[in-house]
């Protein structure tokens, strides 16, 4: 037996520095991986499971042009945090939203980041969210077996887009009431129910209380909600057919 | 990707591992668009406009630049007055939902099995077509 060996056996009698310190144990503990890895994995094989996924091979032929659904998924995640943020100090009434969005600006530590994050933020993902259309549409890959999955994407476009014309009215500002009021009057064309369909967006003749309270409730539950329920969709539909393959 | 980590032993003939190199790559690119978001940011803060007014109508009132294309469609649709005055406004929207309409079943419409853009000239005219209008629309709502 040289050295090195004898070291090396030494080694493995000694319990190592984290076993005997208790370290291995503690961070266990605090950050859970302890259980998902011990009991939890013994019953739903948890391993097993993010083993196969985060394995899974990802085609030679994917390019770069593939990151911009993912890009349009990490800035609505930017836009879920400091929606959520502005949330704790906006106040959707016409009385106070202008002032609660000063308020945020130019008072709350960092809320001026917050604001700009969420402005600029919303901006970027629509770019991002028509970029990846485009690279669908380039490559083809809207073609069958895909299909259902570009009907849930331009239904993703939608929501998106309604996330932007609903948000820009909160600030209740002098562009954002006027342009709510002009972008309300373009339902107004459509034959027939056109004057209902505008007067049911503006819950009244004009732009008002109404809304701004409705504007409010669909840019922060009911958008959220629903393009949660589509996105999911889109996710497992890519999940399952797999990524389109080269052209 | 693969070379830097030394994981060249992972690459299969399928391809890269989604873990931990494809996922290197989608970070990458994430921390990219976050330096653009955070620039953006800080040299040109989310504007800060007047209070609104119901009572006094500004000069120029556009909407978003996302919604400037359909925006000036509409004020294009304008011109088809002398059919009526229920044209403009009628066209206008059913122009553009018909458009929507037709986005919605492009892989319905679109019967042609190949992938390539080479092999399929018609539908990738008929894109840089729409992405070309699209644009002019935009510009032109900006301008005007
Ligand atoms: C909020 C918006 C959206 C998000 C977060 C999103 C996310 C994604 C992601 C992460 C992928 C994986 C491949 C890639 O990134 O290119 C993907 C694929 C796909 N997306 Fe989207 N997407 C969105 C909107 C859209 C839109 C607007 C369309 C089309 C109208 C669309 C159609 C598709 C199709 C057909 C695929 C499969 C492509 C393939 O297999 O090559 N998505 N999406
Ligand atoms: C869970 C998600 C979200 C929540 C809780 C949320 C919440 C809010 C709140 C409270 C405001 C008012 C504060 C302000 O005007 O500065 C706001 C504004 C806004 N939101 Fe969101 N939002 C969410 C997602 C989105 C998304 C996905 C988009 C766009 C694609 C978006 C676009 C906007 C825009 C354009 C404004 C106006 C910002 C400005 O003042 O310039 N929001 N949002």
């Amino acid at each position: 037996m040289n050295e090195h060996e004898k070291g090396k056996a030494l080694k493995e009698q000694q319990p190592s520095f984290e076993q005997r310190s208790g370290l291995r144990e503690l961070f266990e503990l605090f950050s859970l991986t302890g259980f998902v890895y011990g009991p939890l994995d013994e019953r739903l094989n948890i391993k097993e499971a993010l083993e196969k996924n985060l394995k899974k091979a990802v085609p030679h032929h994917v390019n770069w042009l593939f990151c911009f659904g993912g890009l349009s998924l990490f800035l609505f995640t930017v836009q879920a945090v400091t929606g959520i943020m502005l949330l704790m100090y906006y106040r959707p009434t016409i009385a106070e939203a202008y002032k609660s969005v000063v308020y945020v600006t130019n008072n709350v530590p960092f809320g001026w980041l917050v604001r700009g994050l969420h402005h600029w933020a919303a901006n970027l993902m629509i770019v991002m969210v028509f970029l990846h259309m485009a690279r669908v549409f380039f490559y083809g890959a809207y073609k069958p077996p895909r299909d259902f999955n570009w009907v849930t994407g331009v239904i993703l476009l939608m929501l998106t887009l309604g996330f932007g014309f609903t948000g820009y009215l909160l600030p209740w500002n002098q562009i954002s009431y006027w342009a709510t009021t002009v972008g309300t009057e373009a339902p107004g064309a459509v034959p027939v129910v056109g004057g209902l369909l505008t007067t049911l967006i503006r819950g009244g003749a004009e732009v008002s209380q109404t809304t701004l309270t409705r504007f409010f409730a669909v840019h922060v539950v009911i958008l959220p909600l629903v393009i949660s329920f589509f996105l999911m969709g889109h996710f497992f539909m890519i999940r399952k057919q797999g990524i389109s393959g080269p052209l | 990707m693969s070379e830097v980590l030394g994981e060249k032993a992972n690459k299969t003939e399928e391809g890269e591992p989604f873990f931990p190199n494809h996922m290197l790559d989608q970070t990458m690119m994430v921390f990219v668009m976050l330096a653009i978001l955070v620039t953006l940011v800080m040299f040109f803060p989310a504007p800060m406009e007047p209070p609104a007014d119901p009572f006094v109508t500004p000069e120029h009132i556009k909407p978003e630049w996302y919604f400037l294309s359909a925006y000036q469609a509409l004020k294009v649709a304008e011109h088809f007055s002398f059919l009526g005055a229920w044209a403009p406004k009628v066209l206008g929207i059913l122009v553009q939902a018909g458009g929507l309409f037709l986005l919605v079943l492009l892989p319905f419409l679109d019967k042609n099995p190949e992938r390539h853009p080479r092999k399929r000239p018609f539908m990738i005219a008929m894109g840089i077509l729409a992405l070309i209008a699209l644009a002019a629309l935009t510009i032109w709502g900006k301008l005007s």
